[in-house]
């Protein structure tokens, strides 16, 4: 049968009730792991016998004293800033929902701001319903102005001055435009093609 | 009236005193709060404790009462990083430990008894008794103090501190595996270093 252990060897000789029946029948009939048990229980029983020398009682006041002296030159202290995740993991959680939430609404806000052109088509959509007589094109004299600038300009002279607008413009104006501005814009170009006769 | 009120609570009230049955991490949470006297409470509390680990450690009152002074230095410099997970007294005697082993080495140490053995006695029976006794005993700290520091850390908090193995492994940071076989190690190593005196 195998030899006791360090770890055995040292359960025997501190509490022999530790050990397994089996590991104490071996020690019974093993001469060599019970001349070692005996050797280590001799050396425990001599060093447990030495009581560590007391010094004056006159010392602990006089080591107390020195060591509040030595801890008066040193600074105070401070607690430690502790890092604690359980109460720390729902601020962070809900702080980072509002961030997000903000920063989907200015998203937002930026995406569906209303361009200068669309403003003018639901003005115009406006005028014509009558809900507000100040969008109205027709008594608006600013827009009379540009009017009649404009009367006399034709496609090719406009053209020619760099006012047209880009192949890509009416397209990427248009994917600007929400759902509202959309419909808008729809119902304009059904009147003017019905204006028209198309 | 109005100024006297704001200072009266600017100062807050006035400290009750330390009590000497505060447990150790009440005084701990005092004296990070500001209140040094705390820290005097915790040495009166443990010093006896530091102090005998220390004299294990070096043989001699002296070099074990300056040790014991540099542990508890320490463990006021380092009161902020005790988070309470392990008892008081562990991280302190862990402290201790670390502070022994860093300055005592495996050298040959001066050995001072402080008992009463050179003290004439007119019974001489006795006196060979105690002669006797105290000869063992400088020979079994002399023969500790020539031990591998962690076989002699896991022996002195063993026997002459009685702490329990999973304890000590907490203390110099090892498996209770280790602390066993240290303990081992270190009892055998004494019988010979007897043996051969």
């Amino acid at each position: 049968m195998k030899h006791l252990n360090r770890i055995e060897f040292v359960d025997l000789v501190e509490s022999p009730a530790a050990l397994p029946v089996d590991r104490l029948r071996h020690v019974e009939r093993c001469e060599r792991c019970r001349n070692q048990a005996d050797a280590l229980r001799t050396v425990h029983s001599l060093a447990r016998a030495d009581d560590t020398p007391e010094p004056s009682p006159l010392f602990w006041d006089h080591f107390s004293a020195r060591v509040a002296e030595q801890l008066r030159s040193q600074p105070a202290p401070a607690a430690a800033l502790r890092w604690n995740p359980v109460p720390f993991a729902p601020w962070a959680a809900a702080g980072t929902l509002l961030v997000l939430l903000i920063g989907i609404a200015v998203l937002r806000t930026t995406l569906h701001a209303p361009a200068p052109h669309n403003r003018t088509a639901v003005s115009t959509a406006s005028a014509l319903s009558g809900d507000d007589p100040l969008d109205d094109p027709d008594n608006d004299e600013a827009w009379a102005v540009v009017r009649a600038a404009a009367a006399d300009l034709g496609w090719e002279d406009a053209h020619e001055a760099g006012i047209t607008a880009h192949p890509d413009d009416v397209e990427n104006a248009a994917l600007q435009l929400n759902a509202a501005e959309r419909r808008e814009l729809a119902h304009l170009l059904d009147e003017d093609l019905k204006r028209n006769g198309a | 009236m109005t100024v006297t009120r704001d200072r009266t609570e600017a100062a807050g009230p006035e400290p009750l005193p330390l009590p000497e049955v505060a447990d150790d991490r009440t005084l701990v949470d005092a004296c990070l709060g500001g209140r040094r006297e705390a820290f005097d409470v915790i040495v009166e509390r443990h010093q006896r404790q530091v102090y005998h680990l220390c004299y294990r450690f070096a043989g001699n009152h002296e070099d074990a009462s300056d040790l014991a002074q540099d542990a508890f230095i320490r463990a006021y410099r380092g009161l902020h990083s005790f988070k309470g997970q392990a008892a008081f007294s562990t991280w302190l005697y862990r402290i201790a430990v670390n502070v022994c082993l860093n300055r005592v080495g495996t050298r040959a140490q001066k050995w001072t008894t402080l008992d009463v053995a050179d003290q004439p006695d007119l019974r001489q029976e006795r006196a060979d008794a105690r002669l006797l006794r105290g000869e063992r005993a400088a020979a079994v700290r002399a023969a500790i103090v020539r031990l591998p520091k962690k076989q002699r850390a896991a022996l002195i908090l063993r026997i002459y501190h009685e702490l329990p193995h999973d304890q000590i492994a907490e203390i110099v940071g090892t498996s209770v595996g280790a602390v066993k076989a240290n303990f081992f190690h270190a009892l055998a190593n004494l019988k010979k270093l007897l043996n051969a005196k």
